[in-house]
């Protein structure tokens, strides 16, 4: 989230010029919120059409299949700073979260993808997320109270973790190199609100002299909840365009447990 | 026999499935007459409106407090309250303060170390001497 302004300004662009170039349908920016987990369905027809276009590679990675937004005018009332946005159509479409441009296919071993059905089907999964070169393990419906105040975030935003370092189950673990290619895992965290410490004295001292200088500080956090940990499938991946090449050096791989 | 309480079959985990705010009232105590009240009955005529429309989801209350400094207290799911004295304070700083009522969870402040609690089991279960193979060490 940290150069999103710079990939905002592009994405809106984008969106406003032609915005058939990354995607096949236009405002798909919903794609990066709501996944997939409940859309096999409708990942059908979405998937040949991916086919259909195979020499364009972003069309070969859709995130999402689901539900295209409708094409809603953002309404003209919204003032950032104080309100919570209730759906989609609250959000200025400067604003809307942008879909992530990959300029390659996922690119998957064949060890992995022989090992990833062990590693999917055993539920539940953990992700080891990784914010600001700081790990997080993570399962579904933890409470997540960062240590800082994340900018520019408000109650109910969803976000998507997609630095991770390992993605495990009981048994088997994948691990990064250094990180796992977000197009792997699915890590969904909802903003619930902020939190603050209570007030901290300390107290300044300095020798031979009688005053004491008190410095306060308060700080406050973002909590957050995350919403889902899932691990998708081989089929899932294929269908979203992943290449299967041969076994590497650098590739994330996965370990059973010893 | 011991009186036993009822027992909750789930826990509340807020914002896995559906997300609530967890303010659901806003008070607003002003005085006409005292000084310190200036920046809140600005506010009250200039930005309360504005805030109330775009949280149609707070229910917010304004009444008259005479002889006393302006208050915002805000009221949560928990059935806590936290009121903040804005006394003095300009317009644009109260919209602030409501704001901070309006995002916090309505806890009582605490200084945590870890940032993640959860109430699931370890997803990699305990570890036992008996289970597993030999390592060297």
């Amino acid at each position: 989230m940290f150069s999103r302004s710079a990939l905002r300004s592009f994405a809106s662009e984008l969106r406003w010029t032609a915005p058939s170039t990354i995607s096949s349908a236009p405002l798909q920016q919903r794609a990066c919120l709501h996944q997939t987990a409940s859309l096999m369905d409708s990942q059908q027809p979405q998937s040949q059409s991916s086919f259909t276009h195979p020499e364009s590679p972003l069309s070969a990675t859709p995130r999402a299949q689901d539900a295209k937004p409708k094409g809603i005018p953002p309404s003209n009332n919204f003032n950032e700073a104080t309100m919570t946005p209730q759906t989609r159509a609250d959000v200025p479409i400067a604003k809307q979260p942008v879909e992530p441009t990959f300029t390659s296919p996922l690119k998957v071993t064949k060890s992995m993808l022989s090992q990833l059905p062990h590693l999917a089907g055993q539920k539940p999964h953990y992700v080891v997320a990784q914010l600001h070169a700081r790990p997080y393990l993570l399962t579904e419906g933890d409470h997540l109270r960062l240590p800082f105040l994340m900018p520019k975030v408000k109650a109910g935003d969803i976000l998507r973790f997609n630095r991770a370092s390992a993605v495990g189950s009981r048994d088997f673990t994948m691990k990064g190199t250094p990180t796992i290619d977000e197009r792997i895992y699915e890590c969904r965290v909802r903003v619930t609100g902020v939190d603050s410490e209570p007030l901290r004295i300390k107290e300044k001292t300095k020798r031979r002299q009688r005053h004491v200088k008190h410095a306060t500080s308060k700080h406050r956090y973002t909590l957050m909840r995350v919403m889902d940990v899932r691990v998708k499938t081989p089929e899932e991946l294929l269908a979203e365009g992943a290449v299967i090449v041969e076994d590497g050096e650098d590739a994330s791989v996965i370990e059973p447990r010893s | 026999m011991p009186l036993r309480g009822i027992r909750t079959s789930t826990a509340a985990r807020n914002g896995a499935g559906a997300f609530i705010l967890q303010c659901k009232r806003l008070d607003f105590h002003y005085c006409n007459w005292a000084g310190s009240s200036k920046g809140m009955v600005t506010f009250l005529e200039n930005f309360l409106p504005a805030f109330a429309r775009e949280n149609p989801q707070i229910e917010i209350r304004v009444s008259p407090r005479p002889q006393k400094h302006p208050l915002i207290k805000g009221l949560y799911i928990n059935g806590r309250e936290k009121p903040v004295c804005v006394r003095n304070l300009e317009p644009s700083e109260i919209l602030k303060k409501a704001n901070l009522l309006k995002e916090a969870s309505g806890e009582k402040l605490k200084r945590t170390k870890k940032p993640v609690t959860s109430l699931n089991e370890s997803v990699r279960g305990i570890w036992s001497p008996y289970h597993g193979d030999l390592r060297g060490v």
